[in-house]
């Protein structure tokens, strides 16, 4: 573990080494000052970064390309010069993600820091070496204006919610099991699709330990809980909160309830059918092993905590108090504040919750570890990708923000990529090709307002596919392999990765996603 | 009392085996049971990024562990002792607290891991959790120890470490406990060494006549220690110092020869002790002899 921590602040202390005198001579020699930086410049005195969220900017409707031309966007323009190769590293890293887990999963546990930093240094080194200060700008930009809250929230998530644990006896029948889904696939919108997942899933599987066919149970865990319960709020699901931090709205994530509704009513009335059928069908009875311990919910304080978070992300979004700059980067004040926020509800979770009861919950910090090492090479490796996204049909991706036009053609898309790709960057890229197709040539700032608004069916398509299709895989969404550990270690058989896509998401889900499809995206 | 069950913990480091070999000496002393329990830690086996559980690495580890506990069990049972093995996949602490509690074991016996500076100062080793929170007694093992002591290098091996126990006390409850368990050494001890430090703080403000009092009460609260401890059957010497407690206690250690050094858990909250130690941590860390924590 410290050789991975060394790694990784090698490799970021090298970023700052190599591109930090560039920097320094950009802003002091208005000469060779790139266009990005003569930007930032204008935002620093604007009052805007003109890509944070919640920057004060606002936009001019219609007349977006005389916009763009009279901004002299900076950052578009680095989009439009970048070619497709320098995404390379970015799908290397993904590609890492899907297949390591799969053809050599010992080595891949065990090296999995070195490999992600392996592709960020790939990516990061020529890309500072060549553009200098602007790279260095955007990797600082994406590091703290994306990864450190994401990663914040995360962590924050996790503990708190590593913090509560049912205790108590429950027999797993047909209508217990599904009342669990439901209670785990409203929880998971408000204290995250892992905070959910990790509360749930081993009451769940204690509670249908002594029946024979547990394995479609736990699928239909990961599919609801894990997944499709994530989609209402920012907090559910990392993409959503990806997208809160680049401006959509706390409550316009909403407007996928019917979408989720629709999906999580038609899973459960399958489960519901399955896990009657099984169950008739073994004749199980509950094992009478002596005394029933009641329902007991300990560590219920960790919901005040809870609420802080839900709070301090919504507070994020209301307030305004203006922008710091932290290393060249603008950042909203409140953003540190909820961050600042974020980080106490966790350290007063960690304090008031008993070592014991964590322990009850075998909560480890391995699996949040093992989310920001991986994460901080994502971030960094899809740097190239979102930028030439943001250029529209200007960039190297034109031809993709061409061939994807249709709503439908956005949720399927999103999605299938979701599937095998993790579903937070899948998202955040089609986020901008669906900026750079509406709005190229407007800051972020002036054109999320609009595509929530003018466009919302297109961001209700990639947020429901880029949610709902994290299911489709173990590799989808992070909870998802975490919830297949806990349910191997505890004894329950779980499909290959193959498997489960042919026996479950290919019969189950892709049939519900296209009657959603026919509902809500033609 | 008596340590009639003993759960041995261990990693399967370089001197594990000898540690255990240490262990056995405790058949003098009524040791009927070793309970060889290895855990084999979460983070080695699960939560593969994106994959799941390494089932087949945490079989072969637990085959291979269970290889290694066969051998130590020839020899345990060459002892006239029983055994049985207990492998694990979980968290360490609980682990060993679990498994401690299943099987109502009178001590439990742990290697030590080297700290790195980091872990020092932000973490705490697993053995420092293990120490605060057990319920039952802990031994923590040093077969083999390379110390510094006044600029010079030495190496000690541990290997009679039943024979000279030294109690260290401040007359606190724990302490008493600590001074009761000391009859479970009654077949194997030759002698119990019992020391109190006045600690430097407290002697800082006193005069000459308060201090010589306290020495006065110090002295004969040691006698009836020792009292205690001969009544139980085992010969004592008692050892009285003035200074910083820790560095006294370890000084006292030296030289008089302890082979062990035994202490009942100081009461201090889990902040103190996390962050600044208590006297029994230090004292584990630090001394080169293997440390007795009586809860």
């Amino acid at each position: 573990m410290r050789h991975r921590y060394t790694l990784l602040i090698l490799v970021l202390l090298g970023l700052i080494i190599i591109g930090w005198p560039a920097l320094a001579t950009d802003q002091h020699s208005e000469s060779t000052q790139p266009a990005e930086l003569t930007e930032n410049k204008s935002n620093a005195n604007g009052g805007g970064d003109g890509r944070t969220g919640h920057a004060t900017d606002t936009a001019p409707t219609g007349e977006h390309d005389t916009a763009a031309d009279q901004t002299g966007h900076g950052h578009l323009e680095l989009g439009t010069l970048l070619p497709l190769w320098s995404c390379i590293p970015f799908v290397c890293m993904l590609l890492s993600i899907a297949f390591f887990p799969l053809v050599a999963p010992e080595f891949w546990h065990h090296h999995f820091g070195k490999i992600s930093a392996f592709w960020a240094a790939l990516m990061a080194l020529p890309f500072l070496f060549v553009y200098r200060g602007s790279a260095l700008y955007e990797i600082l930009h994406i590091i703290l204006a994306d990864y450190v809250p994401f990663i914040i929230l995360l962590w924050s998530l996790y503990t708190v919610s590593g913090g509560i644990l049912l205790r108590g006896t429950l027999r797993g029948a047909p209508i217990v099991n599904t009342g669990m889904l439901i209670i785990g696939t409203i929880l998971a919108s408000w204290m995250g699709t892992t905070g959910a997942a990790m509360l749930l899933i081993r009451p769940f599987l204690r509670a249908n330990s002594y029946r024979k066919s547990r394995t479609f149970m736990v699928v239909f865990f990961i599919f609801l809980v894990a997944n499709i319960g994530g989609s209402l709020t920012p907090l559910g699901d990392p993409p959503l909160f990806l997208g809160f931090l680049h401006g959509v709205s706390f409550f316009w994530t909403f407007n996928i309830l019917p979408h989720m509704v629709l999906v999580a009513v038609l899973l459960l009335i399958i489960y519901f059918i399955l896990d009657t059928y099984f169950y008739r069908k073994e004749g199980a009875t509950p094992p009478d092993d002596g005394a029933k311990e009641p329902l007991k919910l300990e560590g219920t304080y960790n919901f005040l905590f809870l609420a802080g978070i839900v709070g301090s992300v919504l507070m994020s979004g209301i307030v305004d108090w203006g922008e710091i700059n932290t290393l060249g980067v603008h950042r909203a004040v409140q953003d540190w504040a909820r961050d600042g926020l974020l980080i106490t509800m966790g350290i007063l979770s960690l304090v008031a919750t008993p070592i014991q009861l964590r322990e009850d919950n075998d909560f480890t910090w391995f699996p949040i570890i093992e989310v920001a090492y991986l994460f901080v090479g994502i971030f960094i490796t899809m740097i190239p990708c979102l930028l030439i996204l943001q250029a529209g049909s200007h960039g190297a991706l034109g031809f993709l923000v061409k061939l994807v036009v249709e709503p439908f053609h956005y949720f399927w898309v999103t999605g299938t990529l979701s599937a095998f790709l993790d579903n937070a960057p899948t998202y955040l890229t089609f986020f901008n090709t669906a900026l750079g197709s509406f709005y190229a040539g407007l800051t972020e700032a002036q054109a999320v307002p609009l595509l929530m608004t003018e466009n919302a069916i297109y961001l209700k398509a990639i947020s429901a596919g880029a949610v709902f299709f994290g299911a489709c895989s173990y590799i989808g969404n992070a909870p998802n392999f975490m919830v297949r550990s806990i349910a191997e270690e505890a004894g329950t058989p779980m499909p290959s990765f193959f498997g489960y896509i042919l026996k479950y998401t290919l019969v189950f889900l892709i049939p519900c996603f296209v009657v959603v499809t026919f509902v809500f995206f033609l | 009392m008596k340590f009639g069950k003993v759960l041995f913990y261990t990693r399967f480091g370089e001197m594990a085996f000898n540690c255990l070999e240490a262990v056995l000496e405790l058949k003098h002393a009524g040791l009927k049971e070793v309970v060889l329990t290895h855990v084999i830690p979460q983070e080695d086996v699960a939560f593969v990024p994106y994959g799941g559980y390494l089932k087949e690495e945490a079989e072969r580890i637990e085959e291979t562990s269970r290889i290694r506990f066969g051998e130590w069990q020839k020899t345990i049972a060459e002892n006239g002792v029983d055994s049985k093995i207990r492998i694990e996949v979980g968290g360490t602490n609980a682990a060993i607290m679990d498994i401690a509690d299943e099987e109502r074991v009178d001590l439990i016996v742990t290697g030590r891991k080297k700290r790195t500076l980091l872990e020092k100062v932000y973490v705490g080793s697993h053995i420092l959790d293990l120490l605060r929170r057990s319920t039952v007694p802990i031994l923590m093992a040093k077969y083999m120890v390379h110390y510094e002591t006044d600029d010079e290098e030495f190496t000690r091996v541990n290997d009679h470490i039943f024979v000279r126990p030294l109690l260290a006390t401040d007359w606190s409850e724990p302490s008493q406990r600590a001074r009761d368990a000391l009859s479970a050494f009654k077949g194997v001890a030759e002698k119990v060494l019992i020391a109190h430090v006045i600690g430097a703080k407290i002697s800082k403000g006193l005069d000459q006549e308060a201090l010589t009092a306290l020495r006065v009460e110090s002295e004969k609260r040691l006698e009836a220690y020792c009292q205690k401890i001969e009544l139980d059957g085992l010969a004592a010497e008692s050892h009285l110092a003035v200074g910083r407690t820790v560095a006294e206690i370890l000084k006292i250690s030296r030289e008089h020869k302890a082979t062990m050094i035994v202490l009942g858990r100081t009461g201090k909250d889990w902040f103190n002790e996390y962050w600044l130690g208590g006297v029994s941590h230090r004292i584990a860390e630090l001394s080169e002899l293997p440390v007795l924590i009586i809860p």
